[in-house]
């Protein structure tokens, strides 16, 4: 494979993803896409050969890093009071009631925007990018454990919240 | 969490991590079965791990990873990484390019085709550019494929660039290194027609203690050492008329088996300045071993055609047409020029005459400029008509149409936003190409203004953005001077992005223009000569226009470039030296790149009570039907800031017979012709001309009554009288009957009265290249 099919390749498998988990970190898609540019870039100067079997981690990885840097800007003078990434989880979800008529996909996309960020970002990993726990947690740097208990906590805070006709208690 | 105080089992649950990882696939080995077995007895965890799974499930379908790069973003960034890569490769380029460095005197480019044979190719790659970036020098960039040279292949290009430098320690240590590796030969008896090599060698090469000191060679880094003294490669001392020769001279020993000292010889510590060469490999499998031994100084041998692959194609002149039954002639002007710059090339430096396919004679005519008057009204050029005598035929007249575009100021000139989309693919890896089309846009950056704008595009076997559009000279010029080749060519690709970044900094009114410099092998990626074609065209209504500029011998597709020219809305010039490189993109700028009128259509209607026929003198693959004329959708040629544009009509006065007319029956059904009461007036024909304004959509008609007045050929112009003994010339090499009774010294004699001022000297040039014509084609001087 040329290098040239290598990027095309490696870019019709990982744009999206790459850019949707550079939004959930920067907050728009503009400088998600820049991050994303960079990271290509990034790539663009490394052994392919060698790095392709960690290709995705790779990717996500430095994709972090500059999406982090984007949003260091952006918040440095835009609003200070975001959370960072390391924050703790605030697992306070908001009232249910206002999604109720919501369409399926806006509706997952509020119930995602409202997990802490730290769930939110491995839940794009997992899902969006298809990455293994392994791979999440070189990424993130939080231990493979910790990316189980996050992305456990997501899912079954989606689940009660996407579904709440299951038999979850305090929901029905 | 909330739920923790709902109901324990359930926080109990999902309290519970495995419950996804077990629902995602990451729960393994005894883990996963001893989880199994305790859903088995728990219907509560098993319904929860059911949901997480179909949660699992359906949760990729429901994320936001609709949004994606647009396709420009996703191509802006391909080309992005390409050139990174272009960087990247540009550090290791030592293992692609080899360089020659040469001590002494030479302080110009030059360029010589060694013959090598390798016996022993070791490697010893690993080397940054170090001597090259401390001196100045930027890297050799941009190689975008390597083209290693194996060993035992026989010829080796050579190009030198012209930046004299100090040898560093570090190149001085390697060279001592690898010597010790390598055993080379460079064979340099100049065999076959020595003596004529040996002049050429003795006017071209000279500055006489040039020696090679080193030759890295290829992948291989092959290091040769000459002696400082010339032995080996019998270079005269006193020439310096290398340092001011133009284009790079080409020079081709041959291997004869004697091993030289070459790799004997240690190196010299020579502290005089040195050229940086190239060693390019394969110029071509057709420089085979056998062949003799080729040149210096573009000369090559008459052999050419075994591996030239130039292609053109030939048009049939026009023939007389009845002014009865074809009152009306369309045709669509030209500005190009690149036939003459072509045929001279094939003249001097081929010393053959040009295939006649090559000749386009309305461009032989409108290489020189004409002193036509401003246009005065509105209009954006001037209309000048004249008729004389034929001088190849004194029953003939000759009708001259002229047009002088406005000049622009230098301060009126609109801003530019310029693209150089530049070949540099293997193809281009000879003197005479890639090192002439940098010092030709060095030249043109050099007279652009603080507002204007250059981008660089290059394109080989991949494309990419070298230097995204910048107003900055020094960095335009950097990068430029920074330009190498390698690779094959796919044009297509580089067009896309030359044209996409001429759109990304487009200026209202101003000048986009993208400038393609090519020899013109588009061999990869592009499906066919109409694709590329088609390709061009569509571009042409995003308002950019192109200008291409031809280099190089070989491998010239000229029918290819001007097609892709014209479709373009553009021009096409060729360049076969610094100083055509000067012509076109230095004095005659404004016309080559500030396009005034586009789509300008000539049609003329003949009166047939003064004129039995006519025919139009070039413009063969520029006629129109006539209904094209009115139809403002049919594109059709631009004319510069500046440029005049010239042709010539041959009639045959009315009572005249038509030559190579056949004769058709006369019509059954019907009188052919009935004159209108404006025949009787004393017109000869009526010139009309539509335009467009470079961003109108909507043609003007211009409308020009043309008496029937012939003057005597001594009371015509200078100007008509040059440009038809141009025109005969060009008829001539064509092989055109009508100019048969007229020799090449007529031709010449024609020429010589109406230089006029000559500023560039151009016509008097042209009558040495009809002088080289009258050699070549034996005719005797004496006439």
């Amino acid at each position: 494979m040329s290098d040239e099919e290598f990027f095309t390749q490696a870019l019709a498998r990982y744009e999206r993803p790459l850019i949707s988990y550079a939004k959930c970190i920067t907050g728009d898609w503009e400088s998600a896409k820049d991050a994303v540019q960079e990271t290509f870039l990034r790539l663009s100067r490394e052994n392919l050969k060698e790095l392709e079997p960690r290709l995705a981690a790779w990717l996500f990885a430095v994709c972090r890093t500059r999406a982090i840097d984007y949003r260091r800007k952006v918040v440095r003078f835009v609003s200070p009071d975001e959370g960072s990434l390391e924050q703790t989880p605030d697992d306070q979800p908001a009232p249910l009631e206002q999604l109720a008529q919501a369409e399926d996909r806006t509706k997952l996309a509020e119930l995602l925007a409202r997990l802490p960020e730290n769930q939110r970002e491995v839940v794009k990993l997992k899902f969006e990018a298809g990455l293994s726990y392994r791979e999440i947690s070189q990424v993130t740097r939080h231990s493979v454990s910790n990316v189980g208990f996050l992305l456990h906590t997501a899912i079954q805070t989606l689940r009660r919240q996407w579904n709440p006709s299951t038999q979850l208690p305090t929901l029905s | 969490m909330e739920s923790l105080h709902s109901t324990s089992h359930l926080v109990m649950k999902t309290e519970d991590t495995r419950i996804t990882q077990y629902a995602l696939g990451e729960l393994t080995g005894p883990e996963r079965e001893a989880f199994e077995n305790e859903m088995a007895t728990d219907p509560a965890l098993l319904e929860e791990v059911r949901q997480t799974q179909m949660l699992c499930e359906s949760l990729p379908t429901h994320l936001e990873t609709e949004t994606a790069f647009s396709d420009d973003e996703r191509a802006a960034l391909l080309a992005k990484i390409r050139s990174e890569q272009m960087e990247a490769q540009a550090k290791k380029s030592r293992a692609i390019w080899s360089r020659v460095v040469i001590y002494g005197g030479l302080a110009a480019a030059a360029c010589v085709m060694v013959n090598l044979s390798v016996p022993a190719v070791t490697s010893s790659s690993h080397r940054e550019n170090r001597e090259l970036a401390s001196s100045g020098i930027s890297d050799p960039g941009y190689s975008l494929a390597a083209k290693p040279q194996a060993a035992g292949t026989p010829f080796l290009l050579v190009t030198a660039t012209a930046v004299p430098m100090p040898l560093d320690d570090s190149a001085r240590l390697e060279s001592e290194q690898s010597e010790k590796q390598l055993q080379a030969d460079l064979g340099t008896d100049h065999t076959g027609s020595s003596g004529k090599l040996q002049e050429e060698l003795n006017r071209q090469l000279a500055a006489a203690h040039a020696s090679l000191v080193a030759v890295e060679a290829s992948a291989s880094h092959t290091k040769l050492n000459l002696p400082t003294e010339p032995t080996a490669l019998s270079i005269p001392k006193q020439t310096s008329a290398l340092a001011a020769a133009p284009a790079a001279p080409r020079g081709n020993w041959k291997s004869n088996d004697a091993r030289r000292e070459g790799a004997s010889v240690a190196s010299q510590s020579v502290d005089a300045p040195e050229l940086t060469m190239k060693i390019l490999g394969g110029t071509g499998s057709a420089f085979g071993a056998e062949q003799e031994a080729d040149v210096v100084s573009g000369y090559r041998p008459q052999k050419q055609s075994d591996f030239n692959t130039e292609g053109y194609d030939y048009q049939e002149e026009n023939r007389f047409l009845n002014a009865k039954e074809n009152p009306l002639s369309t045709f669509s002007i030209d500005v190009d020029t690149a036939s003459y710059s072509n045929v001279r090339r094939f003249l001097q430096q081929q010393n053959q005459l040009p295939p006649k396919g090559a000749v386009r004679t309305e461009e032989l005519i409108n290489y020189f400029p004409y002193t036509y008057p401003q246009p005065e009204g509105s209009d954006p050029f001037s209309v000048n008509v004249e008729v004389s005598k034929a001088p190849w035929n004194s029953a003939h007249e000759l009708v001259r149409i002229g047009l002088k575009g406005r000049e622009l100021a230098v301060d009126k000139r609109p801003a530019s936003n310029l693209v150089f989309l530049i070949d540099v693919s293997g193809s281009m890896n000879t003197p005479d190409k890639l090192p002439l089309l940098q010092k030709s846009l060095i030249e043109l950056t050099s007279r652009l203004a603080s507002k204007d704008r250059v981008a660089i595009v290059v394109y080989a076997g991949s494309s990419g953005l070298v230097l995204p559009s910048t107003a900055n000279k020094s960095e335009i010029r950097v990068a430029l001077e920074r330009l190498n080749a390698g690779g094959s060519t796919n044009g297509a690709e580089g067009i896309k992005l030359a044209y996409r970044e001429a759109r990304e900094n487009f200026i209202e009114e101003g000048n986009n223009r993208v400038i393609l410099c090519t020899d013109g092998d588009f061999n990869v990626g592009v499906t066919s000569e109409q694709a590329l074609v088609d390709l061009i065209e569509k571009q042409r209504a995003s308002g950019i226009f192109l200008s291409v500029l031809g280099f190089g011998t070989g491998n010239l597709k000229d029918s290819q470039m001007e097609k892709i020219a014209d479709k373009g809305n553009g021009n096409y010039a060729y360049i076969d030296s610094i100083a055509e490189g000067r012509k076109v993109l230095g004095e005659q700028m404004g016309g080559t790149l500030f396009t005034i009128a586009k789509d300008v259509k000539i049609q003329v209607e003949f009166n047939p009570r003064a004129v039995a026929g006519y025919r139009l003198i070039g413009y063969e693959n520029r006629v129109l039907a006539k209904e094209d004329f009115n139809n403002d959708k049919k594109d059709a040629g631009e004319i510069g800031a500046g440029h005049t544009v010239t042709a010539f009509y041959e009639v045959v006065p009315a009572g005249q017979p038509l030559p190579d007319a056949d004769s058709v029956d006369a019509l059954k059904y019907q009188t052919p012709v009935s004159e209108t009461r404006n025949s009787q007036s004393n017109e000869l024909l009526t010139v009309k001309l539509r335009y467009k304004q470079p961003e109108g959509d909507t043609s003007k008609l211009l409308q020009v009554p043309v008496a029937n007045a012939v003057k005597e050929w001594n009371a015509a112009s200078e100007d008509f009288r040059f440009a038809a003994a141009v025109a005969a010339f060009g008829l001539k090499l064509r092989g055109s009957k009508s100019v048969k009774d007229l020799d090449w010294s007529q031709i010449q004699k024609l020429a010589r009265p109406n230089l006029g001022e000559d500023p560039g000297s151009y016509r008097a040039e042209f009558l040495t290249l009809i002088e080289k014509v009258r050699r070549i084609s034996g005719e005797n001087s004496d006439r």
